[in-house]
């Protein structure tokens, strides 16, 4: 089959397992698509990330919901974790995870719908992503981010009196000479891009798919 | 119907039920229940589905549905990582004690709210409010007092803060003691100045998490005769601190309303989704937290509204199958997209006060303007329109009512993206008079005429007459 037909047929494919959330199937398209010659990384550009993409769209248009893009979300990342991570680390030794986000929704607020949303992205997007969940004082943001040797700490606020709580964080961060060593990302309904600069934060998303490109950025790749 | 000894059971329940990790509750348990009820009871409710169905059967399959979710899913505590479960045989003995109308406020100003059916004569009530929209310090008073002066708004609901003292205020700190007193200082200087100083007062607001509710319950700025709100999270979960405030809530004897907000889309599902999770979600919070008064807020995940087509198709089943079924009391909460001085924001209320009126609600809550997220755009002028409309459908058939939702929807429809968020409160208010611009009076006058044209008779003396026919439940 010439390689565009087979990568087409491939996609289809891998678009009934990922609805239907079928994990082993999936590494086992994995496999087999490495075996037949692709790379890693042109598996993952050519054919998961427009599936994603289409994935996405759908849940935007509310013609999935949200259990199927968690379903979607688990058969890519078991993909990455059992087939793609393994022979990116044969071939470079390296790993291919983009970076390590500590994610939270902040002190007091227990809203997570959003915040949620972002952290299946991220994953889905190649990032290792460590959710605190809710009520997340700045402290136990900064020793999650020391633990767990993060790139960014991402906080979500959908109160009014949850927000300073970011700014909290990033001053603490300062006052104890960390503040080089983490980007800060925000976001969250009340949340602006206008006051996300006020605080000093290095980033603001404004939706699930605008904090990854926002996160893609922080750590120096292309939006 | 609340009482010590439920009270402990359930404390109980929550300290031994079932263990189970969150992650499987939301993600397996949750959507996998609500799949299931959905083909067991053959709900369908199709993208073309009637907004205000006048359909008995589907509302009575409908509640029999959420009754079976409410017994198979129960209620997660995320502290004790336990499902606090309940017996069919237990959930409907609590259903059937549960009041039928609920006094609420003080001398000379209390309301009682009473249980209503699909088609009912009896008037609903009105509790008008920003319902927790953040508003600037400087204008709380006359926003608030916008509303308690609405001589249509049976009960308050309150706004959040912006700032306390001019300062940011924090959740779960002592700013949020202030932040909770300071509501309720002005709050109550606004109902005084509305020369209704008995009006029934729903929150405290900025009651985050459960320190604003102890403290001014403690002090009793915020009397046992108010209406006490406790949130569930979506879906179907609680937590400690929102425990409590029901703890503390029944042992001081107050009023407790509770809410919840079911995500369209989200792990509850579509419109068949979202409607099982109304009826079993009421259901969950009556056995939970024994509340007299529940209102669940289906929220649009991108608009944050209640107002979209497919929303309100799962509404109105839903609110029917409860009113059919039980008689407890279940209040429907309005968020419009639309802010005021829009047309799209009144196109939005009338909508869904029609659909919820003659779908049996005991209440409207709200409007709860521009989402309920943009700072101060929100007005009292929203409750009185919420209000005159609802009045003017006690009695409306379904499918009168069906009509005209269609009509309202067909003329916000294309909004719905677009966040018309319309103006801040001192913008269409004269805030020293608390009287509406003539500006945004001209609007509203021309979206009644509207209604007027379309055949809504809000001239007549259902829309104005304070006491309507009641029905015997
Ligand atoms: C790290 O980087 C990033 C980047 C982007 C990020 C990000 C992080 N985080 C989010 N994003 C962005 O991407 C996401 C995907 O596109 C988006 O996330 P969002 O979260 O914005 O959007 C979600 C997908 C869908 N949206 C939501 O989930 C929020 C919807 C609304 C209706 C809402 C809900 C659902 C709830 N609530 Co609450 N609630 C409201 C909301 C009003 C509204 N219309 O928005 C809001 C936020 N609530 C409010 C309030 C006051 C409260 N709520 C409360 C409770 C609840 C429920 C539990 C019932 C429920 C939450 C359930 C849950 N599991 O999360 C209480 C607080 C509880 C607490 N301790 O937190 C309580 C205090 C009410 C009370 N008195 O008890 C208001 C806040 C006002 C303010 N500015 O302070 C409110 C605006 C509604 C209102 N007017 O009352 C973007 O913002």
């Amino acid at each position: 089959m010439p390689d565009e037909k087979r990568e087409e047929a491939l996609r289809k494919e891998l678009d009934q397992v990922l609805a239907a959330g079928d994990t082993e199937k999936g590494t086992q398209i994995a496999r087999q698509a490495l075996e037949s010659g692709l790379t890693p990384t042109e598996f993952f550009v050519g054919i998961i990330q427009p599936l994603l993409y289409d994935v996405g769209k759908r849940f935007e248009r509310l013609e999935i919901f949200l259990p199927d893009l968690m379903k979607a979300a688990k058969v890519i990342q078991t993909m990455q974790r059992e087939v793609l991570e393994p022979a990116i680390l044969a071939e470079s030794g390296e790993g291919s995870e983009l970076g390590t986000v500590v994610i939270g929704t902040c002190q007091g607020d227990i809203h997570d719908i959003g915040k949620n949303m972002v952290a299946l992205m991220l994953q889905v997007n190649g990032f290792r992503v460590i959710d605190l969940g809710t009520d997340v004082s700045p402290q136990n943001f900064i020793d999650a981010a020391r633990k767990e040797e993060a790139d960014i700490i991402g906080m979500s606020s959908l109160l009014t009196p949850s927000m300073p709580y970011m700014g909290d964080l990033i001053k603490r961060l300062e006052g104890l000479g960390l503040r080089e060593q983490y980007k800060v990302i925000v976001g969250g309904a009340p949340v602006t891009e206008a006051y996300a600069e006020r605080i000093g934060a290095d980033a603001y998303g404004a939706d699930a798919v605008h904090a990854v490109q926002m996160c893609r950025q922080l750590i120096g790749l292309e939006g | 119907m609340r009482n010590a000894v439920r009270l402990v059971d359930v404390l109980d329940r929550m300290e031994a039920g079932p263990i189970i990790e969150e992650e499987d509750f939301d993600m397996r348990l949750v959507p996998e229940t609500m799949a299931e009820l959905q083909a067991k009871y053959d709900i369908s409710i199709p993208p073309d589905a009637p907004f205000v169905p006048d359909d008995d059967a589907l509302a009575d399959r409908l509640f029999e549905a959420g009754l079976e979710m409410a017994e198979a899913i129960g209620v997660l505590c995320t502290d004790t990582g336990r499902r606090m479960l309940w017996t069919r045989s237990e959930i409907l003995d609590a259903i059937g004690i549960a009041p039928d109308h609920l006094t609420v406020g003080a001398f000379p100003d209390a309301h009682t709210e009473y249980k209503r059916l699909p088609e009912d004569t009896r008037r609903i009530t009105i509790k008008g409010g920003p319902v927790g929209t953040p508003s600037p310090e400087h204008l709380y008073v006359a926003i608030q007092q916008s509303y308690a002066q609405e001589p249509l708004v049976d009960l308050m609901i309150d706004g959040s803060l912006e700032t306390v003292y001019g300062r940011e205020g924090r959740s779960h700190s002592p700013w949020e003691v202030l932040l909770s007193w300071h509501e309720m200082e002005m709050v109550l200087t606004a109902v005084q100045r509305a020369g209704r100083p008995g009006l029934g007062i729903g929150c405290t607001e900025n009651s985050v998490s459960e320190i604003g509710e102890l403290t001014v319950t403690a002090a009793d700025r915020l009397g046992p005769h108010h209406w006490h709100h406790v949130a569930m999270i979506s879906e179907f979960k609680t937590n400690y601190a929102l425990m409590t405030k029901v703890a503390h809530i029944h042992k001081t004897g107050s009023i407790l309303h509770s809410f919840y907000n079911t995500i369209y889309g989200g792990t509850a599902g579509g419109r068949e989704g979202m409607a099982i999770a109304i009826v079993g979600g009421c259901i969950l919070m009556q056995m939970a937290y024994m509340t007299t008064t529940h209102s669940v807020s289906p929220t649009h995940p991108f608009y944050g509204n209640t107002t979209s087509p497919d929303i309100l198709r799962a509404i109105a089943p839903a609110q029917q199958a409860l009113s059919r079924n039980t008689h407890l009391l279940n209040d429907v909460v309005i968020t419009p997209v639309g802010g005021p001085g829009t047309k799209t924001l009144l196109y939005e209320v009338a909508a869904q006060s029609l659909l919820a009126v003659s779908s049996g609600a005991a209440a409207l809550i709200g409007p709860r303007s521009a989402a309920g997220t943009e700072p101060g755009h929100v007005s009292g002028l929203e409750a009185r329109f919420m209000a005159e409309v609802a009045h003017a459908a006690a009695g409306m058939s379904r499918a009168e009512a069906n009509r005209l939702v269609a009509e309202m929807v067909a003329r916000y429809k294309a909004d719905l993206d677009q966040r018309p968020v319309g103006k801040r409160f001192d913008e269409v208010y004269d805030v020293v008079r608390v009287q509406p611009t003539e500006e945004w009076l001209g609007i509203y006058e021309e979206v009644k005429s509207e209604l007027r044209e379309l055949g809504l008779n809000l001239d007549s003396a259902a829309a104005h007459d304070c006491v309507g026919r009641s029905t015997t439940v």
